[in-house]
């Protein structure tokens, strides 16, 4: 590496400048500071205004309506009652948190160990990067495509059970099977996304500087100690977002059941929450219906949030 | 209020009631409203690119029907190979981003109506406009009209019957000239095929994307039963009838393994396994010949069609279908009409558009299949058609003449049926990916659901 | 191996991987590691590109062939003609360099307030912004395609029109905490520096914390373009018609009404574009997601 020195990454950037420092200024001061800040963000304010903080009151109110030939009525508990009575809904809730427990553990903790093992090679490493970047590059649709036509025909010529025939171990029925589909979701989906991941985790250890390592070689700390006593912390910042952002982002499993399962699959078992808000406004004709499922995530992934920043407000 | 009075305000509630349709109208452009001046009109279901030479047929009858009628301008709009996909359809309609004039299943009078997109055009169907209308199937009209209002032009419709590929009949030692008549032999039939091995399933059916729902109602009009209680209240399919079309599926699947693995199918799906001469025999109208020769790569000459099995003997019901073109609400009375004009060439006139069997002939488009049979049998027009159909077939009348000539009383679907549909679908793949599956319980999980959902649909 | 070849000190030390037997466990894993990763990621991409040239026959042989019998470029040819790819890219590629615009000139400027101007409530603002990152899109889905096929005040539709993809893209609310962050570590001394210079809010951002900030904007410009590039169920609302699709959902339109092996066709030559444009562009596109940040 050329004699360069390495700035603050996005995620290890130091503490803001603390406030105090700032000169105190006039009230009239204040005021053009404040008219200015205000152009500034206007733009993105009004973004957000429109197509995040509206819709969030527009579904909240939405759900508690009902609009047919074009009159809206308001209907009470109506949508969350029928929501709640169909027995496809706690499947869905089943379905999204296995996927996302098993995301967690294949597309979250998978991408990290491979970062490290990426970061000790002395060789290849710009291959590799590119290797596992390259599925990121495709469109969605066409790498669910070749797992659906391919690796997971549930047939004898499929990919994956001529693979698991010729190492003479039982074939699967894949999307078709109630147990397998969601595991085999989330290897379609940690192979077209991990890619990302790897290079974020990357760019994080790089960062760690090499005297820790000494330091801690010194004390007598084994490879797994040096990891969990260096890396680990030294990541912790970047770690624990990507983990909400995984689980958010899990929460929006959707093209997987649709291309993969064409739908819901076998007994419900490849549905999710983010299908069953699409199935319910867009086959079922219940777009109010659609809305008071999204409210109900919103609600269970408030508590989530909740409990995530008071856990990492704790071990600050 | 006295009858006057009452009379100048619904005057006046009239005029104001136009002049807001002529407001809605004049985002259009100025060419829309009054007579004489040019309209201009969007149609949708244009062929993709892929059906190569449905479009051009269709780009050429644009354009002959401009240089007719030289005041209307015809915008058409592809919406896809299936031109009502459930989801897509939703949207264009909560959205209103419909076409003037759009394409729609029989089956969606009631979203359509629900969502308000719709205007009423009984006083503008006629003779005037569309030359055939007095011709045309009572039962297909009605599939498009509530009470005695109508809201949209029929223009196609068809019955199912069973599909079968000849070839694959005669490789297995089977006759194709005397196809199953009964689920029974259809049982029987499709162990044979299957036994050729090679990945070809006997029978196959759907269970994806609201085309299972749809053959399950098939198959249960074919046993006799309904998927609705009359007054359209209840889910009526959780019964002995019910259960015999699932346990049919349910043994030809696991029982005799004739169905091949891959489920979870939809309709393309379906048809490019027929395309690649893998499927032994399936229930679909005569047109899915057509979508198996123009967009799967098949060959029509393979396929021929029966009429619907029955269990244990003919069957008791066929499950009839269509499609047809519906008005978007706010359209000038020029607009409406000259949609008519535009659908009865296109749609509804003997020897053109899509009855031009001349040019369909040498174009690789079967001709000569029973349907769509539109107009009512004896009528001129029905002569006329089917003179020109004879005359041009390019597919062997006969392959076709056991459905034809043994009719079964048609079924029409259920009001909300694409609801509907949407859970049955998975009653059927649970039926067909999953050995443990138990037709009671799969049975009386979509009765629950259905009732919920016409409970929620009748408030 | 010399000290030079092996970089700066990670994990292992370098005495550990010169060492004994660390050499020999390093080749092997090394070694055994390329193996693994190019059949799991180059692997996939082999069959659909030989697939895509069997026929229909081939495709469901048992057991599956490596190499197509004869190869037959048919349903690359039906692929490319039906499905009108070269504007389902551009399409996509329109969206997304649009979407990266917006991003780079709105959020930057939000992130820029938020960081450094502070105005009155920019702490709610942006805790209000933060707060979506926990929502993902699915949640709003319905009422936020209500919103776009009939803007309030305006009552205008977005439906077709690349502002229904603009302007959504610009809420993002991750990339206005990146670069906030990276802003909040610009120090305050080149900034007062500005101030003494009689520079105005405008000018500091230009022409002092933008020039510093390149890093991390790129950052900021891959996670934008990827977003879109990615994006499925929402150009498939807001982009029904076939002239406006993104080519993942054209795709997935196509799969509709089209035979297997010409959608698995389709799907080679939509990633072959991007995929070329990623082996050119790789290097800058690495360094930017990866060191963060390396200045001279």
């Amino acid at each position: 590496m050329p004699s360069a020195t390495v700035a603050p990454s996005p995620v290890h950037a130091s503490h803001p400048a603390p406030s105090g420092r700032r000169p105190r200024k006039a009230p009239a001061q204040r005021i053009t500071n404040n008219v200015t800040g205000y152009a500034f963000l206007i733009g993105a304010v009004l973004c957000f205004a429109l197509f995040s903080w509206y819709p969030m009151v527009r579904g909240v109110v939405m759900s508690f309506q009902r609009t047919r030939r074009g009159v809206t009525t308001w209907v009470g508990w109506d949508n969350y009652e029928r929501i709640f009575q169909d027995p496809s809904f706690w499947t869905a809730w089943k379905n999204t948190a296995y996927f996302t427990v098993l995301a967690l553990v294949l597309g979250y903790a998978v991408p990290f160990v491979v970062a490290i093992i990426f970061n000790e090679l002395r060789h290849a490493r710009g291959y590799l990067r590119v290797l596992v970047y390259l599925p990121v590059m495709l469109p969605p649709a066409s790498a669910l495509f070749l797992f659906k036509y391919y690796a997971y025909d549930p047939s004898e010529a499929g990919l994956f059970n001529a693979i698991l025939k010729f190492l003479h171990l039982p074939t699967s029925q894949w999307m078709q099977s109630t147990s397998m589909a969601v595991p085999a979701m989330v290897l379609a989906s940690t192979w077209m996304n991990m890619g990302g991941a790897v290079l974020i985790y990357l760019a994080a250890l790089q960062n760690i500087p090499g005297s820790l390592y000494e330091a801690a070689e010194l004390d007598g700390a084994g490879l797994f100690k040096r990891i969990r006593h260096v890396t680990i912390p030294q990541t912790k910042l970047i770690l624990s977002l990507m983990a909400m952002l995984q689980v958010v982002a899990t929460m929006q499993l959707f093209i997987e059941p649709l291309i993969l399962a064409n739908g819901a699959g076998t007994q419900d078992s490849a549905t999710s929450v983010a299908y069953l808000i699409y199935q319910h406004g867009f086959f079922q004709n219940d777009l109010n219906g659609a809305a008071a499922l999204g409210v109900i995530m919103l609600v269970v992934l408030g508590g989530f949030s909740a409990a995530y920043v008071r856990l990492s407000s704790k071990q600050d | 209020m006295s009858v006057t009075q009452y009379r100048r305000v619904a005057a006046l509630a009239a005029v104001a009631g136009l002049g807001l349709a002529l407001a809605a109208c004049s985002t259009k452009g100025d060419d829309s409203s009054s007579s004489g001046d040019k309209v201009t009109i969007t149609v949708d279901c244009m062929p993709v690119g892929s059906q190569k030479e449905l479009l051009k047929d269709w780009n050429a009858d644009v354009e002959a029907f401009q240089k007719l009628n030289p005041n209307i301008t015809i915008k058409s709009v592809s919406v896809g190979a299936q031109c009502n996909n459930p989801p897509d359809f939703t949207a264009r309609l909560a959205g209103g981003t419909v076409t003037d004039v759009f394409y729609a299943y029989m089956t969606d009078l009631q979203q359509v109506l629900d969502s308000g997109q719709a205007m009423e055009i009984t006083q503008y169907a006629t003779k005037d406009q569309i030359p055939t209308w007095d011709s045309i199937s009572k039962e297909a009209k009605a599939a498009f009209s509530e009470g005695d209002k109508l809201y949209g032009i029929p223009t196609k419709n068809y019955s199912m019957g069973l599909l079968y590929n000849k070839n694959l009949f005669t490789q297995a030692g089977l006759d194709p000239k005397n196809p199953p008549k009964t689920w029974e032999e259809v049982r029987e039939a499709a162990k044979k095929i299957s036994a050729l091995g090679n990945g070809i399933a006997g029978y196959s059916d759907y269970s994806a994307g609201n085309t299972g729902g749809w053959h399950f109602t098939a198959e249960l009009f074919s046993q006799g039963g309904q998927v609705v209680t009359a007054d359209g209240k209840k889910a009526d399919f959780n019964n002995d009838l019910g259960k015999k079309v699932l346990q049919n599926l349910k043994d030809m699947r696991y029982t005799d393994k004739s169905m091949g693995e891959k489920q979870l199918l939809q309709w393309a799906d379906l048809l490019t396994n027929a395309g690649a001469g893998k499927v032994g025999m399936f229930v679909g109208a005569p047109d899915a010949t057509t979508a198996i020769v123009t967009q799967f790569q098949g060959k029509y000459q393979d396929w021929a069609m029966a009429p619907m099995p029955g269990q244990g003997g003919p069957a008791k019901g066929t499950l009839g279908g269509g499609e047809g073109y519906f008005f978007k609400k706010g359209l000038s009375k020029a607009q409406v009409e000259a949609g008519l004009k535009w659908l009865a060439y296109e749609k509804l006139t003997v020897g053109k558009g899509q009855f031009d069997y001349v040019r369909a002939k040498p174009e690789n488009n079967p001709v000569g299949l029973p349907q769509p049979q539109l107009f009512i049998p004896g009528s001129d027009a029905f002569k006329a058609d089917n003179d020109l159909k004879v005359a041009n077939a390019n597919v062997t009348v006969d392959d076709f003449a056991l459905f034809a000539n043994n009719p079964v009383p048609i079924k029409f679907e259920p009001a909300n049926a694409q609801a509907i549909y949407a859970i049955l679908d998975s009653a059927m793949s649970a039926i067909l990916t999953n050995p443990n599956a138990s037709v009671d319980d799969e049975l009386k999980k979509a009765e629950d659901k259905v009732n919920q959902a016409l409970a929620a649909a009748a408030k | 191996m010399t000290t030079r070849e092996l970089g700066p000190r990670t994990l292992l030390s370098h005495t550990q991987l010169t060492r004994g037997k660390g050499p020999a466990i390093y080749w092997t894993l090394l070694i055994a590691i390329v193996v693994i990763f190019t059949l799991a990621f180059i692997g996939p991409l082999y069959w659909m590109v030989t697939s895509a040239l069997k026929t229909g026959q081939e495709v469901a042989q048992t057991p599956p062939t490596l190499f197509p019998a004869n190869p037959d470029p048919q349903n690359y040819v039906d692929a490319w003609n039906n499905l009108t790819l070269g504007k389902l890219l551009f399409n996509t590629i329109y969206y997304a360099g649009g979407a990266l615009l917006f991003q780079l000139v709105l959020d930057t400027a939000a992130a820029y307030a938020l960081s450094k101007l502070r105005p009155i409530f920019g702490n709610v603002v942006l805790g209000a912004m933060l707060a979506t990152l926990m929502i993902p899109a699915m949640v709003l889905i319905v009422p936020q395609y209500l919103t776009a096929i009939d803007l309030p005040i305006l009552h205008i539709s977005l439906l077709d029109s690349p502002f229904a993809i603009w302007l959504p893209a610009v809420a993002n609310a991750f990339n206005i905490f990146l670069l906030k962050r990276f802003f909040d570590s610009v120090p305050q001394d080149l900034i007062y520096a500005g101030i003494v210079d009689g520079a105005g809010p405008l000018r500091i951002l230009w022409s002092i914390i933008l020039p510093i900030s390149r890093p991390i904007l790129g950052v900021v410009s891959i996670f934008a373009v990827t977003a879109v590039w990615k994006d499925f169920l929402w150009p498939k609302l807001v982009e029904p018609s076939p002239e406006t699709r993104t080519i993942s959902v054209g795709i997935y339109a196509f799969a509709g009404g089209t035979p297997q092996n010409v959608v698995i066709a389709a799907a080679v030559i939509a990633a072959i574009p991007t995929v070329i444009f990623f082996l050119i562009f790789q290097r800058s596109i690495m360094a930017g997601l990866t060191t963060g940040a390396v200045k001279e």
